[in-house]
């Protein structure tokens, strides 16, 4: 769907050669004009972080102005809702030419998390023409630094399209299993990924491993139960601590016959104690 | 004023060298996922589980490919893909400068992987990959000889064509009265 006829004058005055023009003999501040099309305010809440004396973008000659009439650059947020599409053409007719479009945010880049939403144009570039992208929901203060000087070109961009086309060999994926049984470690692994999220999950399966290894016999209950109660105690982070016995009792158990004793009583163990 | 300069001597210069300097992002960042083309075995684990659709996993026009691809532009960096991949094909990185200049195509990452056809009906249904790492996850996980060999047939089916074989298996090809 077309949706804005770019005017001819708009146009003609706004070649890539104009901008540079504009960038490079500027001899001033660049004067950057924030519309918010719709955005959840993360955006603006970063922008305002990236605009603190914490990473100064003083420092570059950006400054924030309050009309678009002042504007060289227009820093546009959030999935054009319906509601903004006009406020959003009148601003950027309004901003004198050459103008510079920098859309910000999934939202500004794509429509993010929105794009499907009945009530949005998802993106800017759906719109008014964009010159530069800013990724991230929402960008980090860095991000936006690095994308407003990319933009200058005092940065040089980094990320270039990316396509695997030849399908080779693929490595052996699948490792040996501690217990000769892999459906061990996926069981184990989902539990530890929904006890402590994917980042820690990851990392209390890796200290679980490590301490059944420890064990020497990973098929003795007797031994397992010594040498995770042994890792729990001298674990630090009393979370990891008290995951891995959950992980021992509700896991472990499933695949070694154990008794009752051979569970660990996660009440009596002392952790912290190095 | 006094004051003003007394508590910016206290505090000192705080403003970050960046870019001029690298920046450190702070622990567990979730930044760009990262994609290891190597390890993925095209199972669309991520696709399901990504939120704004950043990464989609379809067979390309004449079936002759299974495109994965992944919009960074879109990505808004939850990191569910990274919890459901079964292999750590993709990763969320600490990779922050993401931003391109005109061309929003540089935004895009592309994996391309081979079908795998239906032995029975020579439809495409899934990636070569796939089998083989589903294949190689069953060997190791302590199932009989007989029940691998069955595994390796059937692995290489359409679920439609595997739905008829394990029917045609339970009643020997005779139509049946089940009671
Ligand atoms: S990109 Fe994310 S933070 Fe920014 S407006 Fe959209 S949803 Fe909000
Ligand atoms: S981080 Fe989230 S939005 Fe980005 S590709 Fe992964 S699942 Fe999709
Ligand atoms: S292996 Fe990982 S990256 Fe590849 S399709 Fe599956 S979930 Fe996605």
């Amino acid at each position: 769907m077309k949706t804005y006829e770019i005017p001819n004058e708009i146009e003609l005055a706004n070649t890539l050669e104009q901008k540079l023009e504009l960038l490079k003999n500027i001899g001033r501040s660049f004067s950057v004009f924030r519309i918010d099309c719709g955005s959840c305010n993360g955006c603006e809440i970063e922008i305002f972080a990236a605009i603190t004396p914490l990473w100064d973008p003083e420092r570059f000659g950006f400054k924030l102005v309050a009309n678009p009439r002042h504007a060289d650059i227009l820093l546009c947020t959030g999935p054009v809702t319906r509601q903004m599409y006009y406020p959003l053409l009148r601003a950027y007719e309004a901003t004198p030419d050459p103008k510079i479009v920098v859309a910000l945010g999934a939202c500004g880049v794509t429509g993010g998390i929105f794009y499907d939403a009945y009530s949005v144009l998802s993106g800017i570039d759906k719109i008014i023409p964009v010159d530069a992208y800013i990724p991230g929901c929402p960008p980090h203060p860095a991000s936006i630094i690095y994308g407003l000087t990319t933009a200058l070109g005092v940065m040089e961009q980094k990320l270039q399209k990316v396509s695997f086309e030849h399908d080779g060999d693929m490595p052996p994926l699948v490792e040996d299993s501690v217990m000769g049984n892999t459906l061990f470690e996926r069981d184990l692994l989902v539990q530890a990924k929904r006890l402590m999220s994917y980042v820690f999950g990851r990392k209390l399966f890796d200290k679980y491993i490590h301490a059944l290894v420890q064990s020497g016999n990973t098929k003795d209950p007797k031994a397992t139960k010594v040498s995770i109660t042994q890792a729990m105690q001298v674990e630090d982070d009393p979370r990891y601590a008290e995951c891995m016995g959950i992980l021992h009792n509700e896991i472990y158990t499933q695949y070694v016959l154990c008794e009752e004793e051979d569970k660990i009583d996660l009440h009596r163990v002392v952790w912290g104690a190095k | 004023m006094m004051k003003l300069l007394d508590i910016s001597k206290k505090y000192g210069e705080i403003t970050h060298k960046y870019p001029f300097e690298p920046y450190k992002v702070s622990d567990n960042f979730r930044g760009k996922p990262a994609y290891i083309f190597d390890l993925c075995i095209g199972c669309a684990a991520c696709g399901i589980a990504c939120p704004s659709n950043a990464i989609t996993v379809q067979f390309n026009d004449d079936k002759s490919k299974l495109i994965w691809e992944f919009d960074c532009g879109r990505c808004i960096f939850c990191g569910r893909c990274d919890e459901v991949c079964p292999t750590g094909a993709i990763k969320l990185s600490e990779e922050f400068e993401l931003a391109v200049k005109f061309d929003k195509s540089a935004l895009i990452q592309r994996g391309e992987l081979d079908t795998q056809y239906c032995t029975t009906c020579h439809k495409p249904f899934s990636a070569k990959r796939l089998v083989k790492y589903s294949f190689e996850c069953l060997s190791k996980a302590n199932v009989s000889e007989k029940r691998l060999e069955e595994a390796k047939n059937y692995l290489c089916m359409c679920p439609t064509c595997k739905k008829t074989a394990t029917v045609a298996t339970f009643t020997g090809g005779k139509e049946m009265v089940i009671e």
